[in-house]
């Protein structure tokens, strides 16, 4: 093991390299609230999200394949897949949405990943 | 020198009762482009189409080539043909014309047919020794 290995393992970073194109990505996203005593419950996270691609990106955005695999009400923490060939549109999606409810709302970003078991 | 890469779209518009064809004009049929850009690619679609699209300016050809699969998608009228210049579309029109008429032609009565066989024997592309225009003659090669 060369000593560039050792180090990147005890800085708690790995490595991946993947042979092929990973077909989705994953993203750990926040959402953030004006007004934080508000509940938002993964179905209406869902739709809002499409709301967000719909504005953004319009049907074509809309019909992308977006799915919410863990949602966390208390903290407003979701982990998102995407295909890969829709993370751009999505992420700029997210991103630029400004409103929920008439309520000022953020998304914050938190991490990315090709695998799930990174995220 | 880099040369402004776009496109030209041939599109024929479809109308069930030909009358509503005086209706329309150049930004009317612009107009109906962006409205079905917004719909199908939301605001960056538009924002897009503000600055690469001039549907206003020929009544029938629209600029943008990076962007050709985004309006074709959003256009309702059938698009005929497209190419990267306008005199190629030019071309391809008085081509699809010529065909038209002689499609026309046996149907016709004596005055009529010889009407046409002039109108087909007129048409055309006028030559000119315009210094854009040998410009684009040279950028044929980006035919689609």
């Amino acid at each position: 093991m060369s000593p560039n290995d050792t180090k990147a393992e005890s800085s708690g970073y790995q490595r991946v390299v993947l042979k092929n194109a990973s077909p989705h990505h994953y993203l750990k996203v926040r959402l953030l609230l004006e007004d934080e005593t508000c509940r938002v419950s993964s179905v209406e996270l869902k739709s809002f999200i499409i709301t967000c691609l719909k504005g953004l990106h319009g049907e074509v955005g809309a019909a992308l394949d977006v799915g919410v695999l863990k949602y966390e009400e208390e903290t407003l923490t979701a982990l998102l897949r995407v295909q890969s060939r829709g993370l751009v549109k999505l992420w700029s999606s997210l991103t630029l949405q400004g409103s929920y409810q008439n309520q000022a709302c953020a998304f914050r970003v938190l991490q990315v990943s090709h695998q799930r078991n990174l995220c | 020198m880099v040369r402004v890469k776009s496109r030209y779209l041939l599109c024929e518009i479809n109308v069930s009762d030909r009358r509503d064809l005086l209706k329309l004009d150049d930004r009317a049929v612009a107009g109906a482009v962006r409205a079905a850009v917004a719909r199908i690619h939301g605001d960056y679609g538009t924002a897009i189409c503000s600055t690469r699209f001039w549907g206003e300016i020929y009544m029938n050809s629209i600029k943008g080539r990076k962007h050709l699969d985004m309006i074709s998608l959003a256009c309702s009228l059938s698009v005929s043909f497209s190419t990267g210049t306008i005199r190629t579309c030019q071309k391809f029109l008085i081509r699809y014309n010529t065909q038209q008429l002689h499609r026309m032609l046996p149907k016709c009565k004596n005055e009529e047919k010889r009407q046409i066989e002039e109108s087909i024997l007129s048409c055309s592309l006028v030559d000119r020794d315009d210094d854009g225009f040998k410009d684009e003659l040279e950028s044929e090669e980006d035919e689609v």
